[in-house]
């Protein structure tokens, strides 16, 4: 009891530390106020107008050619061509933490459910498994157009080995495929950062042409990325997945 | 203002991690923090009456049009950071679990050799 | 010409290759190791950037004197750590790939965000390098407040973002000075609080007695040299470079680094096994190099942080070892050891005596010298302070290493069991660490230059160093 009422006064005073300085007045630069955000005094600027390398003119969806960042998400165009290399630590925080789940719960046999999976959830998985893999798909592959990407369409194929997961018994995963999926994925991710330092001198530079912003066929090695992106992200959730609803064999 | 219950979020969170014994609490209580962390970031980059940063038919790309992608580009690497970290605190829950048979950590006594 | 992106490339793709080869994967571990040793002693002063992007629009990669002096410690520690322990590998070698590689990307980056993103790859490996003595809870509690650290480091770094709108750190250190002092003193104790859990600093270092203290020989070197050298050459970058500190600020974090050393010290004085010992020993020597570092006194502190390292590294893999091999590590059972084990208690003591500080070791020479520049800028409490913790530490290491050498008194044979359980087979390799740093560390005691060649470069470099 003691120690709630020290947790609440501390909590207390870090609240009034946090509000009595984030909103301060006075000199100097002031913690922007909710909405009234100056974008211009902002690197992200030159993200939306796609001219950190030089002035291009405005950039107008279906017409503008070869714009220094194709993607007409311009989530996606910071994610995947101006940070790209958070995006590579962030893969490689995933790689790692499934990589360590993986070495602390690797059993041999799946875990039983209590209560068998009953019809209608069997059935109905094997009408929605497909279209949930071919969504995630769709969403990956058009992560520089619409709103989506590799992660989003990554976790959703890997929900559809979750239903695999409950709606059948004895199903597992190929787990060493899997792997070999994963592997290939990020290897090829880093091989692409690689040929673009070979290619343009910078590593992973955006060594294709960018086409037409808002086609498919746009933004260089984006989608390409992004599609390694997705298959890694959903390799990697899925053995997660196996991983969690293994146990130590029998 | 709705900033502030995103700071409320992440007082709540610290709360749970100071005062919660029960492993799977713990973890919980990170994720309200994560959540609350991110969804601040999110907010940081909201300008009044802007869109989502698409460009799409008959937009062009003009000042306070769109609100700022680079605190939600921030935070989509951040969620996944989250997801990795939630998931390894998970299985070493369940390795906890297995050792000593309790979630509590008053029941657990010390773990060193001698 | 090396390109510096290379150091956190290579380790990575062999990380990601080691997957699909799991039999190679230790040729693999090798040859990374050996390739990021080399790169960093051939890596000259550049920058380069990600992508084509300059900053602060894109990422950028920075590799000045202080870089790469933090660079060739770091890599070299390592490789010996993972030479001197490869049979405790075993499955984690690409585990160790990946933090290789997130630890280069720490001292490399010229991004906040950025760093965020390899300090999370890098502690995340640490959880899982630290499950390998299957001590859970220590995990757990590193995990979580690991966790939290990271998210307060975000929150600060978002809040400067929004305010100055950058997150470049040279462009960030240059308008610093526009934002308003309340928002910059709320974002640089988020940050400083972040940095603390990694650094080790008070009051966010609960985990390191349960990871630390629970270490086995690859897991203690890696953790007590690499990781900790990369977490403070950080925590002196942030802290020197980017945000320069003064006023009320500067105290309380000066306040907070200095007791983090002597409560350090002082729980260290107190533990019975060697690597608790170390274990808190390590803390307060990183609250002494936080403090130097906040002090302004980078060149003494970056040769506190070489000393540390492979003194850190040569007792930790030799009390891990004994962990390993023997099954403990009190200091009562082990008495008498390094009787036996001439070459391993020669390493020891040589490490330890020079982190202590002894006369004729490299450590005096660099505590003479923190010394008497902390006298020079006028502060008199904190070489007083500093002098008590090394009295100290002094004391603990020198009980330490009399009751080791000493076999105790005669009729106690039982206390053998223990000692002869470390055979002359699988300590080897530990032997051969021991000598190799143990003389390193007396050439560069009679030869101070060789490391502070580099040094001086750097602090030639920018403006007011010393």
């Amino acid at each position: 009891m003691m120690k709630r009422v020290i947790a609440a006064l501390l909590i207390l005073v870090l609240a009034l530390f946090i509000y009595g300085n984030l909103y301060s007045t006075g000199e100097g630069k002031l913690f922007p106020k909710f909405g009234n955000v100056n974008l211009s005094e902002r690197v992200s600027n030159k993200f939306i107008n796609k001219n950190a390398n030089g002035e291009n003119g405005v950039v107008t969806y279906k017409e503008t050619k070869d714009a220094e960042s194709g993607s007409a998400n311009m989530v996606t165009s910071i994610v995947v061509n101006y940070r790209s290399f958070d995006t590579l630590g962030e893969v490689t925080v995933l790689f790692v933490s499934a990589l360590g789940v993986g070495l602390l719960l690797s059993g041999k046999s799946r875990m039983k459910f209590k209560t068998p999976p009953n019809f209608i959830l069997k059935a109905g998985v094997r009408i929605i498994a497909g279209i949930i893999l071919i969504t995630g798909v769709y969403i990956f592959i058009h992560g520089h157009l619409t709103p989506g990407g590799g992660f989003p369409g990554g976790s959703m194929i890997a929900s559809a080995v979750l239903l695999f997961y409950i709606s059948d018994d004895e199903f597992r995963t190929k787990v060493k495929s899997f792997k070999f999926l994963e592997g290939t994925a990020g290897s090829l991710y880093l091989i692409f950062g690689l040929l673009g330092l070979t290619m343009g001198g910078y590593f992973l530079y955006n060594f294709l042409p960018t086409g037409v912003v808002g086609e498919l066929f746009s933004a260089g090695i984006v989608p390409i990325i992004y599609i390694f992106v997705g298959l890694k992200v959903g390799s990697e959730l899925s053995n997660l997945i196996s991983d969690f609803l293994s146990e130590e064999g029998k | 203002m709705i900033q502030y219950l995103f700071i409320g979020l992440i007082l709540i969170g610290i709360y749970g991690l100071l005062t919660q014994k029960n492993l799977i609490k713990l973890v919980v209580a990170l994720n309200v923090l994560e959540v609350g962390v991110n969804l601040f970031i999110i907010s940081t980059g909201y300008v009044k009456d802007g869109v989502a940063p698409i460009l799409f038919k008959g937009v062009p790309s003009t000042n306070g049009t769109f609100v700022d992608p680079l605190p939600q580009a921030l935070v989509l690497t951040a969620i996944v950071i989250g997801v990795g970290v939630t998931a390894l605190a998970l299985t070493v829950v369940r390795k906890i679990y297995e050792k000593h048979g309790t979630l509590n950590l008053d029941e657990m006594g010390s773990e060193s050799d001698d | 010409m090396i390109n510096p992106v290379l150091l956190i490339a290579i380790p990575l793709l062999f990380a990601f290759l080691s997957v699909m080869f799991k039999k190679a994967d230790k040729g693999l571990l090798v040859l990374a190791v050996l390739f990021n040793v080399l790169a960093a002693f051939l890596l000259k002063e550049t920058e380069v950037v990600i992508g084509g992007w300059k900053p602060p629009f894109g990422i950028n990669l920075i590799a000045d004197q202080y870089s790469i002096f933090g660079l060739i410690i770091l890599n070299t520690v390592f490789a010996l750590s993972v030479f001197s322990s490869f049979s405790s590998v075993k499955k984690y070698s690409t585990v160790l790939l990946v933090s290789l590689a997130a630890l280069n990307g720490m001292m490399l980056t010229g991004d906040l965000f950025n760093l965020f993103v390899f300090l999370e790859i890098a502690s995340i490996s640490a959880y899982i390098l630290s499950t390998m003595t299957k001590k859970f809870k220590g995990t757990f509690n590193y995990i979580i407040l690991g966790a939290l650290g990271s998210n307060l480091y975000l929150l600060g770094i978002i809040i400067l973002y929004s305010t100055v709108g950058t997150l470049n750190m040279a462009d960030m250190a240059s308008k610093i000075h526009l934002v308003n002092n309340n928002v910059l003193l709320l974002a640089l104790t988020f940050i400083f609080a972040g940095f603390a859990v990694e650094a080790k600093l008070m009051p966010f270092n609960g985990w390191v007695k349960g990871v630390y203290g629970n270490a086995n020989d690859l897991s203690g070197g890696i953790f007590a040299s690499a990781y900790a050298t990369a977490a403070i050459m950080m925590f002196g970058r942030i802290f020197t470079n980017i945000f320069v500190l003064d006023g009320t600020l500067k105290t309380i974090f000066l306040t907070i680094t200095v007791l983090t050393f002597i409560l350090g010290e002082i729980a260290a004085f107190s533990q019975k096994n060697i690597r608790s010992t170390l274990a808190f020993s390590s803390v307060g020597q990183a609250g002494l190099i936080a403090t130097l570092f906040l002090s302004g006194l980078s060149g003494v502190a970056m040769m506190q942080v070489a000393n540390h390292a492979l003194a850190k590294l040569v007792m930790f893999t030799i009390a891990g070892a004994m962990y390993v091999y023997a099954g403990t590590d009190n200091i009562e059972k082990l008495q008498g050891l390094f009787k036996k084990h001439k070459l391993i208690g020669f390493g020891f003591s040589v490490a330890a005596l020079s982190l202590v500080g002894l006369p004729i070791f490299y450590g005096f020479y660099v505590k003479i010298f923190a010394l008497s520049n902390l006298f020079k800028i006028n502060s008199y409490w904190i070489p007083a302070l500093i002098l008590f913790s090394s009295l100290i530490e002094g004391i603990y290491y020198i009980r330490m290493l009399a009751k080791l050498w000493n076999p105790g008194e005669e009729g106690k044979e039982s206390k053998d069991e223990y000692t002869t359980k470390l055979s002359l087979e699988n300590t080897f390799a530990y032997a051969v660490l021991a000598v190799v740093v143990g003389l390193f560390i007396l050439y560069i005691s009679y030869n101070p230059e060789f490391i502070t060649q580099g040094i001086s470069n750097y602090l030639s470099n920018i403006a007011g160093g010393m």
